[in-house]
């Protein structure tokens, strides 16, 4: 087992869904709520990094961010920042990956409250923040919670994306699922096997314990 | 009317044709309860919202005592949060996530938390919900629990104007009782403009002080149940408040008599004939003569002869009675006049005539041609046969 690979994959995740979870809110619940015509493109955009091919969306970002772009000679000039083959690198990836698995159950969510509570929340005279508070996110919050799980499970098993842009570099941007794939290609079977098992353990608990929970939420209404 | 009822009275005009057509104004005194009444689409409820100040209309002004709430030509427009107003959503629209209490205390924000629950438990007193009940989920409640809770959250916002979006819909006819009687006592002690949202005319005449009877979009006539029912403005007014006697005739001018006015009744067809009777009815001089007229009569505006046959006076009529119901303390039925097809009275007896209201027997009727309203031909109407 690669202990030094599960840390950082989980580093990651709670990097990525730190990140994300603030812009998965605003942008989940604006899309409920919007009327704005180009709103389809919006969610066209968003689920995006969902149909395409994990490797495409790699290398578009390694060659608009890596050093020898336009972007990426900017940054290192101006901000010292470099974003391929390290882990600042490997989170910006996992977030533009992750982008539709948090907001598309946030804005469902959303959109399953009822319009006249909203009103009725208005017309009870609370503002936007404590109707936000109050009524929306405690209704909301299955959605939610199975956005995050969503999120933090998917980042732990990506491959591709985190592979064209981190590379594998160990402790660096060597995840999880690259030291599966590292395994098999050195024939070590048995250890790529304990570490998938891992996973797949992990990734059903998580998802089981997210139904559970947001099952109990609603049951209580 | 009193100075004080006056300065809390609601005062709304509105005026729209895009994105639906939406106009008319209406003014309801404080501790008055005025119901909007017509059918689903009428824009009722358009107009409940432009009140409590979830939609805003291209022109318009709202009014409740001295503060103003919406005024498009100043720019002004004040949202839900700034309005205090009380409203029943027609689905009452409870937080499912917050206990009965909690929701009640949904509008006391500002009050501590302690503070806040104490006087939401004393809302809910009010609208006699107590004990276990108010710590249950709104799940967990009847209809009636739930419309209660409804109807105590809209009074903890301590409304300058209350309002109510078919409340009685979606409950059976006991807490429908227990509710009317809820309301009457509101009205009393509350001193606010209410305003009801339905489509209930029974549960309007019933409840209401003013009547506001609207259709696509437009208010059409307003004034006391009594008034409107008596003299509908025209012929789509009559039959959105549900008077089943209406027929056709022609406006032939002033009568013998001064103040009455010959009305020709068409029960045979759509040209007057020679057979076709002549009433003499109460001439209020906005028809002209030769005029193609509807004309309605109350449901209680006759009179059963003794004996099977008329007289020969101008307001006596034979007829055979058919499709009688007898509901207990009242009986209906329809009086199939000889004159014509055309002529055929809804009638509700009670009392001693019952007996005589058997399907297929002959009886002579005298109609009060006093009660008869005459009303300008609508262009678009169709007549029941």
């Amino acid at each position: 087992m690669d202990w030094q690979a599960l840390w950082l994959s989980i580093e990651l995740a709670a990097v990525t869904l730190l990140v994300l979870l603030p812009m998965g809110l605003a942008l989940g619940r604006w899309l409920a709520t919007t009327t704005v015509a180009w709103r389809a493109w919006i969610e066209a955009l968003v689920m995006l990094p969902l149909v395409l091919p994990p490797t495409v969306l790699g290398y578009y970002m390694l060659v608009s961010l890596g050093g020898s772009s336009p972007v990426g000679r900017w940054l290192a000039e101006n901000v010292g920042l470099q974003l391929t083959f390290n882990f600042a690198g490997l989170v910006l990836a996992s977030v533009v990956f992750n982008i539709p698995f948090i907001v598309q159950p946030i804005q469902r969510a959303f959109e399953a409250i009822p319009r006249d509570l909203g009103e009725a929340a208005a017309v009870s005279g609370l503002g936007f923040w404590q109707q936000l508070r109050r009524v929306e996110l405690p209704l909301a919050w299955p959605g939610i919670l199975s956005a995050m799980v969503l999120t933090f499970v998917h980042t732990l098993g990506e491959f591709g994306v985190v592979l064209m842009m981190g590379g594998n570099i160990p402790g660096e941007t060597k995840t999880i699922a690259i030291a599966i794939y590292d395994r098999t290609q050195a024939f070590d079977l048995a250890g790529a096997n304990r570490m998938a098992l891992f996973l797949v353990l992990l990734s059903l608990c998580a998802v089981a314990a997210s139904f559970f929970a947001s099952g109990r939420l609603v049951r209580r209404r | 009317m009193t100075q004080d009822s006056q300065d809390h009275a609601l005062e709304l005009t509105v005026e729209q044709t895009t994105p639906m057509p939406l106009s008319g104004s209406l003014r309801c005194e404080a501790g008055e309860l005025t119901a909007l009444v017509g059918p689903s689409g009428a824009g009722k409820t358009s107009m409940l919202r432009v009140m409590a100040g979830l939609m805003r209309p291209r022109q318009g002004r709202v009014r409740v005592g001295t503060d103003v709430w919406l005024d498009t030509e100043r720019g002004l427009f004040l949202p839900p949060q700034d309005r205090r107003v009380g409203l029943v959503f027609q689905h009452y629209a409870l937080m499912p996530h917050l206990s009965a209490l909690e929701n009640v205390a949904l509008p006391l924000a500002h009050l501590p938390r302690t503070e806040r629950l104490k006087t939401a438990a004393t809302w809910l007193d009010r609208v006699q919900l107590g004990g276990e009940l108010i710590q249950r989920r709104p799940s967990g409640l009847s209809g009636g629990q739930q419309q209660r809770v409804a109807v105590a959250r809209a009074l903890a916002r301590e409304p300058k104007l209350l309002l109510l979006d078919e409340p009685f819909s979606a409950v059976d006819q006991m807490n429908r009782r227990a509710l009317y009687q809820l309301l009457a006592e509101l009205r009393q002690s509350l001193n606010v403009p209410i305003v009801l949202v339905t489509h209930d005319l029974n549960e309007a005449r019933l409840l209401a002080d003013r009547l506001v009877v609207m259709d696509g979009g437009t208010v059409l006539q307003q004034g006391t149940p009594q008034f409107v029912h008596r003299s509908p403005r025209n012929a789509r007014v009559a039959d959105l408040v549900g008077i089943h006697n209406r027929f056709r005739g022609i406006w032939e001018g002033p009568g013998d008599k001064p103040g009455r006015g010959r009305l020709r009744w068409l029960v045979s067809g759509d040209q007057p004939t020679d057979s076709d009777p002549v009433l003499e009815v109460i001439d209020k001089g906005r028809i002209r003569v030769g005029q193609e007229v509807t004309w309605m009569l109350p449901g209680d505006a006759f009179e059963l002869l003794e004996g099977a046959s008329a007289h020969g006076q101008a307001d006596e009529f034979a007829a055979t009675i058919s499709d009688v119901r007898h509901l207990g303390e009242t009986t209906l039925a329809t009086l199939r006049l000889r004159a014509g097809p055309g002529a055929a009275l809804s009638i509700s007896v009670s009392g001693a005539d019952q007996r005589r209201v058997v399907s297929g027997t002959p009886v002579a009727v005298r109609l009060d041609l006093a009660m008869v309203h005459v009303m300008p031909k609508h262009p678009h109407e169709r007549l029941r046969s």
